[in-house]
């Protein structure tokens, strides 16, 4: 059963007919002043269609994404999982992108480290070798002689190498 | 205490790892007979760390030691003299760094000097000088800080 006011605006946007819009005319105490006021209402309804219309989203897709969140943050009932995942998806740091940055950032970290070391070693390798500043043999015993140096890396010994030195007897080599 | 003793550990990680001075180190100096003999003599307990690069860079098979000396270094600036019959090894230390000794040597033959040289030597690296021919064999003069 309808009330007044639901037959009054179904009879001003025309959607009462037949025996219904009979009884509902024959009801009203003023016909014409209703017919007045129904025109009128006809016209503000065109005016409000030609002049204001309809909004067209430009980004429809996100301020419905944007709805979404908001409906789901504050119904608050959601499960937590299902809101971790969806917090998930809407951030760009996932927890298998942390992870693969991580290792990538430990790998780069690793690589840098081994160059420096390796860099570092070998200076500190050529630090740590016996040096000779200077070698002299007699001239006038050794005319000839000559001095050479040489590091052996296996031991990290370092070695004068002298060659041309007076030959010596046997006997020398006594203790 | 719970908080020094958290220390402790930090404190000995970095005394171990700091290649500076422990303490008096100790050079040991030798005069070496290197031959080729067809039975070798085990090397000598102090060449026992360079026996490879001795053989392999001299090519000898066996080293005997003629003359050597063991000196305890405290203030870097000591003298010694590593002797044999006819050789002698003089080595005058001028001081030392974190590194190492700085060393004045002279090889003598009797009293005729033969050879002189200045030298950094590492605690971590021996030195190996080639002296004469003596008969068959090479005399080599060793030097490493144990």
């Amino acid at each position: 059963m309808k009330t007044f006011e639901e037959k009054w605006t179904a009879w001003l946007d025309g959607q009462l007919s037949g025996r219904e819009l009979a009884e509902f005319e024959a009801s009203l105490p003023d016909k014409a002043a209703a017919e007045a006021e129904k025109t009128e209402a006809t016209k503000l309804r065109k005016l409000l269609k030609s002049e204001i219309g309809v909004q067209t989203l430009n980004n429809a897709e996100f301020f419905s994404h944007q709805l979404r969140e908001r409906i789901a943050r504050e119904s608050g009932g959601a499960s937590r999982v299902s809101g971790v995942r969806r917090m998930e998806s809407s951030t760009r740091w996932t927890v298998p992108r942390l992870l693969w940055t991580s290792a990538a950032s430990i790998a780069v970290f690793l690589a840098c480290t081994v160059l420096v070391m390796r860099d570092k070693s070998g200076s500190e390798e050529s630090q740590y070798l016996t040096q000779i500043l200077n070698a002299r043999v007699d001239p006038v015993v050794s005319p000839n002689a000559t001095v050479s140096i040489f590091e052996v890396k296996q031991d990290r010994v370092t070695v004068l190498w002298t060659e041309g030195l007076q030959t010596l007897p046997a006997d020398y080599a006594a203790k | 205490m719970g908080r020094w003793s958290a220390l402790i550990p930090i404190v000995v990680l970095i005394s171990t790892a700091t290649p500076g001075l422990r303490g008096a180190e100790s050079v040991w100096s030798g005069l070496v007979i290197a031959e080729n003999i067809a039975q070798p003599k085990p090397i000598p307990p102090e060449l026992t760390r360079i026996e490879g690069s001795l053989k392999k860079f001299f090519g000898y098979n066996q080293f005997q030691v003629i003359g050597q000396s063991q000196k305890t270094l405290k203030t870097g600036q000591e003298d010694w003299l590593a002797t044999s019959k006819f050789f002698g090894l003089h080595v005058d230390a001028r001081g030392e760094n974190d590194l190492g000794y700085v060393l004045n040597l002279k090889l003598y033959k009797e009293k005729e000097l033969l050879l002189e040289t200045d030298a950094k030597l590492s605690k971590r690296s021996p030195l190996v000088i080639k002296g004469p021919q003596v008969g068959s064999g090479q005399l080599l003069l060793v030097l490493i800080v144990e």
